[in-house]
């Protein structure tokens, strides 16, 4: 293993740390098997379903690109966009997706002629979308309505999600109560964003979040399903 | 001009990488203005910007495409390679100050390379060993050492698992996340598992591996092969003004004060190949006596 000529006037020391000795090999070895176990894990461990901004949501395209640069958070003119935390796995932290407390998502039509600004500064095309995108057809996630926890379900006489509905996704049922259009609703938000159920605590005191959310479709494709297997209790 | 000549590589690079840092913060922070910006991860306005040479890679590799915009900007970051080499990592990633500032920091004084080298200068006339086999040519000529098979590690785990697996534990990255997850609880009120989870993942890696930069760093692996482009501010050895030259003393400052990279600044010979490894920090440029050696803008050519 000598990389090195007998003119040589490094110490050994030296000499030791240049070039591929057998300790720095191991411990390459040792890093390189170490990045190896991390994938492999966090591949089978999986990860939670989230909402994707506009162009993301191919889920496996997004996350095979997402470099986590934090350039869709910083431009995104609605604030919308957050960091994923940790909670959510080791996979999805660091990469985008919403916080419909902060914002909503109007695919960028109040300050960008509707041109997703996140898609347009993605240095990697992870946020990438289709041609033809509008936001009838990018889907980012659907409402869902916990009964129990809304105002007017309670007849309570709230109406502020159906009224602010931008894709007239929410409407009453002949019953009276807001039910969500699931083929119209492209998640963008904001009826979370206005849902005032948190602030009325007095009227729901178990809530634990708004009473209406937006979540992968997935999820409330899910919700629904125990929702009507528990046989429509409400 | 003289001002900054008068203060020691070290301080110098600190303050230039604590000026980038904080302009990435505040580009981040204040978003109005320089929206978009990004983290060192991808920095830049809008199409203009660079990107984690890495990053881009191992999203090519993952994504199983070319990717154009990431080209693009992958152009920028070789163009900004053939001006300055591997700067990157002397003067703007964040990684080596901060191992300065943790506990286990081998100062100087602490190096065990203090011992006297025997004086044998290389021949400028001798022919490099590159006697070996091919594969050893190869290896020498871009100074191979564990970081490339811990970047040969990171490119097969994101090719076989189809996500960029180093971007989960890179240092530089968590640096920013930490930073801004700090802002953010701060300004919304996040707190989350991150905020402790991520400044632990970060000093583990750097307390731990305190030969972090030098013997696993992919990024660094990568850009020291991306760094043969490298045609500007290239080290000079100055050969009439060396001590070892001229009075035949048995010197050395120089060799000695590269102790992270371990290239020999009056290489040509010895050391060819590990000048891709030069991060151009100066330290050399510090320690010669009589100034011999220097990062001039173009390349001399006088002895050819
Ligand atoms: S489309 Fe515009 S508003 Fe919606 S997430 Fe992207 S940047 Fe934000
Ligand atoms: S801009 Fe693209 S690569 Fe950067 S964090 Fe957002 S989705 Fe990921
Ligand atoms: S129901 Fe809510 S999330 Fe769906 S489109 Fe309407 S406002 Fe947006
Ligand atoms: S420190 Fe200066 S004088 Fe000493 S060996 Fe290096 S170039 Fe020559």
């Amino acid at each position: 293993m000598t990389f090195l000529k007998k003119t040589d006037t490094r110490s050994e020391e030296q000499t030791q740390t240049t070039g591929l000795t057998r300790r720095g090999f191991a411990l390459g070895c040792g890093s390189a098997a170490a990045l190896l176990a991390l994938g492999g894990t966090v591949k089978v461990v999986g990860s939670e379903a989230l909402c994707r901004p506009p162009g993301g949501q191919d889920e496996d395209a997004f996350i095979a690109a997402c470099i986590r640069c934090d350039k869709c958070l910083q431009i995104c003119p609605t604030n919308v966009l957050v960091p994923a935390p940790l909670e959510k796995g080791l996979l999805n932290a660091r990469t985008p997706t919403f916080n419909f407390k902060l914002g909503w998502c109007d695919y960028c039509k109040e300050s960008h002629a509707g041109v997703p600004q996140c898609a347009k500064v993605c240095p990697t095309e992870a946020l990438k979308l289709p041609e033809g995108a509008k936001p009838e057809n990018v889907i980012m996630g659907k409402a869902y309505i916990v009964k129990e926890w809304c105002l007017a379900w309670r007849l309570k006489n709230c109406r502020i999600c159906v009224d602010e509905c931008p894709y007239d996704a929410i409407e009453f049922n002949n019953d009276g109560f807001p039910v969500v259009l699931l083929d119209k609703c492209n998640g963008c938000g904001l009826c979370e964003n206005v849902c005032i159920s948190m602030i009325s605590t007095k009227i729901v005191n178990n809530a634990t979040d708004r009473a209406i959310t937006v979540k992968p479709t997935m999820t409330v494709d899910y919700l629904l399903a125990k929702e009507s297997r528990s046989g429509g209790r409400s | 001009m003289k001002f900054i000549k008068n203060i020691k590589s070290k301080n110098l690079r600190a303050l230039v990488i604590i000026f980038i840092s904080i302009l990435i913060i505040v580009a981040g922070i204040f978003n109005s203005a320089l929206s978009g910006a990004g983290n060192l991860s991808s920095f830049g306005y809008s199409l203009i910007s660079t990107v984690c040479p890495l990053g881009a890679l191992e999203a090519m590799m993952a994504a199983n495409t070319i990717i154009p915009r990431a080209l693009l900007s992958l152009g920028v970051v070789v163009l900004l390679m053939v001006l300055v080499g591997r700067a990157f990592c002397a003067w703007v990633c964040p990684v080596p100050l901060l191992q300065r500032w943790f506990p286990g920091y081998k100062g100087k004084k602490d190096h065990p390379d203090n011992q006297q080298k025997t004086l044998d200068l290389p021949q400028s006339d001798s022919k490099p060993a590159g006697s070996g086999s091919r594969g050893y040519r190869i290896m020498r000529s871009i100074g191979f050492d564990s970081r490339y098979v811990v970047l040969a590690g990171a490119l097969v785990s994101t090719a076989a698992f189809g996500f960029p697996v180093f971007c989960l534990v890179c240092p530089v990255g968590l640096v920013f996340a930490t930073i801004f997850t700090i802002f953010r609880l701060f300004a919304f009120g996040e707190l989350t598992v991150t905020l402790l989870a991520f400044p632990l993942i970060l000093i583990l890696e750097l307390v731990v591996f305190r030969k972090w930069c030098t013997k696993i760093c992919p990024l660094g692996a990568l850009i020291s092969l991306i760094a043969s482009v490298n045609r500007f501010f290239r080290i000079n050895w100055d050969k009439s003004k060396c001590l070892e030259v001229t009075e035949g003393t048995l010197c050395s400052l120089c060799h000695k004060a590269c102790s992270r990279e371990n290239v020999d600044p009056r290489g040509k010979v010895l050391a060819t190949n590990d000048l891709n490894s030069c991060t151009k920090c100066r330290e050399c440029v510090d320690a010669c006596p009589s100034k011999a050696i220097s990062f001039p803008f173009l390349p001399k050519h006088k002895e050819k």
